[in-house]
């Protein structure tokens, strides 16, 4: 059998003049969450509405679950469901009767909707708001009710695909952390699961697979440690620079880093281990003689390997490609 | 130097358990979908029959004070065209008004990405518009039967079948206006709608009472069949209607639902 639940080749969308998506090929495999980032405008919506058959590709091919998504679409929709950006329209039900709907409407039987329902309020901890019924205009259930809902609706049932844009807007802390947890147990249970987000540190968490998209093409793909591109025991060393100032590492040559990334007035250095010592006494003596405001030191992120292939292009960067 | 670029992925190690959807029947389908969307649409509902109320009463009453020392056929002509103008204004400007919203907040996609076959979301419309609009009817000839004490001779089959006709006509329609224009043009065309139902249909006075060229243009518009069909089935003694009627309502009505599958299934 396929292990593919989702294969994306070539695929290029347009409008009008914007390329959204660039000759994007990607997979997704049963059991494996994969997280989708890029900043906003990257093409992640777009490459979620060609999924579900909202848009239609320019070029390229889209198999769901063994179904060819362009030809067929309807076939494709019953491998899929979508947690999208936008609310779930739940207004005039309750989280409850939600659940159990869209658990009908993916061949759950009633009874088995209702107990989906149960367990998704244990799992998520919404119990106290199960039964109470969403209003017009936002009432009845705040704006993170309504999100952790629409997760539990798409989950509701076992699915192939599950496709999930950014499900934890609007999610307290606390919640948060239960979703991630949740997300990574339906990969767990044999879905596969396409994570669209820019909330790279959270994600890092729980996903298998990133596909790091800027301004519509796909820069970059792997695991996030592989993404990392540095080892394990790497260091960031973050300059705070003053307004409108230079940054002095980059005309530095007795600095040795790995990666340079400059966003707004912050710097990240990736910086061997061995390198550390040395480098924190150069910022050390940066600080003192006024030229940062401030730096710290800290394990290298993800965040720094995702900044340094999505920031535009900067005369002062090195490290990332940008072609 | 390290240089993040793609690179062949590490398989997952045991094969996690293959998920199969299930086939889930169209009744089921519609049935989940209802539920859904009376749960949505029934908490307008006793706004609606309100604003229904009002209006047949405008009608009714205010068209009445127009008109003095009214007649009884007059009486009778503008009740018997009450229930026509609560249907239309419910199918082409509230639905519209409805749809352009679930298109603006996403909820419309949101469900053009459920498993159902997406001409369900027309069925579903238009059984939950027909439901809240029929009460219209009803409600506008209390009122005619309130203030001019009239007795209406009702054609009982003609009566239904007109009401769910015009009802399904009106909603097709203006469903079809929400999906074909950006919602602002939506919105404005609704409202320009109301004032030509209200003022410029021969539904509250006799057709004969337009210029030639206007009483031509009414004959192929859906409206004066509409109040034509439901007359004659409210006062059966006194109107009839031809098939002509009901042919131009039925063509009307294949167009709006042409218009709306199209828009509901395309992909842009």
């Amino acid at each position: 059998m396929d292990p593919d639940v989702l294969r994306i080749t070539d695929l290029t969308r347009r409008y009008g003049p914007v390329v959204a998506n660039d000759d994007l090929s990607f997979h997704v495999r049963a059991g494996e969450v994969v997280g989708l980032l890029g900043h906003n405008g990257a093409g992640k919506t777009t490459v979620v509405s060609q999924i579900v058959g909202l848009l239609r590709p320019h070029a390229g091919d889209i198999r769901v679950g063994g179904t060819d998504a362009v030809r067929d679409p309807a076939a494709a929709r019953r491998h899929v469901a979508l947690q999208p950006q936008a609310q779930a329209p739940i207004d005039g039900l309750t989280p409850r009767s939600a659940i159990e709907i869209a658990g009908g409407l993916r061949g759950l039987t009633p009874r088995d909707a209702r107990a989906a329902a149960v367990s998704l309020a244990e799992e998520l901890d919404i119990g106290p708001w199960m039964d109470r019924r969403a209003l017009p205009e936002g009432g009845g259930l705040s704006g993170g009710i309504r999100r952790l809902t629409g997760f539990a609706m798409a989950v509701a049932a076992p699915i192939p695909l599950l496709i999930l844009d950014e499900p934890t807007n609007d999610i307290d802390a606390s919640r948060r952390r239960l979703l991630w947890d949740a997300v990574r147990r339906r990969g767990d249970a044999g879905s596969g699961v396409l994570l669209v987000t820019h909330n790279v540190s959270e994600a890092e968490r729980i996903v298998d697979e990133l596909v790091i998209l800027d301004r519509g093409r796909l820069v970059a793909e792997g695991s996030p440690a592989h993404l990392r591109g540095t080892q394990d025991t790497d260091l960031r060393l973050e300059l705070q620079l003053p307004p409108e100032g230079a940054d002095p590492s980059a005309t530095d040559p007795h600095l040795a880093v790995r990666r340079r990334v400059r966003t707004g007035r912050r710097t990240l250095l990736t910086v061997a281990a061995q390198e550390a010592a040395p480098a924190v006494a150069w910022a050390a003596a940066q600080h003192a003689e006024h030229r940062i405001e401030g730096f710290s030191l800290t394990p290298s992120t993800l965040e720094d390997a995702y900044l340094a292939l999505t920031t535009p292009p900067d005369p002062t960067r090195e490290g990332a490609t940008d072609d | 130097m390290t240089e993040p670029t793609a690179a062949p992925r590490t398989p997952t190690a045991p094969h996690p358990p293959s998920i199969t959807p299930v086939q889930v029947s169209p009744w089921r389908s519609l049935g989940m979908l209802l539920r859904w969307s009376l749960a949505s649409i029934g908490a307008m509902l006793p706004l609606i029959v309100v604003v229904q109320a009002m209006l047949a009463a405008g009608i009714v009453i205010g068209f009445g004070l127009l008109i003095p020392d009214i007649t009884a056929e007059a009486a009778l002509f503008l009740s018997s065209g009450a229930p026509t103008i609560l249907l239309l204004t419910i199918g082409l400007v509230i639905v519209p008004q409805g749809v352009a919203r679930a298109r603006a907040s996403g909820a419309l996609d949101y469900q053009r990405a459920l498993p159902v076959a997406r001409p369900l979301l027309l069925a579903v419309d238009l059984v939950v518009w027909t439901l809240i609009a029929l009460p219209g009817v009803a409600i506008g000839l209390l009122v005619g039967h309130l203030r001019y004490d009239l007795a209406f001779s009702f054609d009982w089959p003609l009566l239904i079948l007109a009401s769910l006709l015009v009802t399904t006509m009106a909603t097709s329609v203006g469903y079809a206006i929400a999906v074909s224009f950006p919602a602002m043009l939506a919105q404005l065309l609704s409202q320009v709608l109301v004032f030509f139902v209200l003022l410029f249909s021969p539904i509250t006075f006799p057709a004969s009472q337009l210029p030639d060229w206007f009483q031509r243009v009414h004959e192929v518009l859906p409206i004066q069949p509409a109040a034509d069909l439901l007359r004659a089935g409210i006062a059966a003694d006194t109107f009839t209607a031809s098939g002509r009627d009901l042919l131009v309502l039925t063509l009307w009505t294949a167009l709006g639902l042409l218009v709306t599958l199209r828009a509901l299934v395309r992909r842009r």
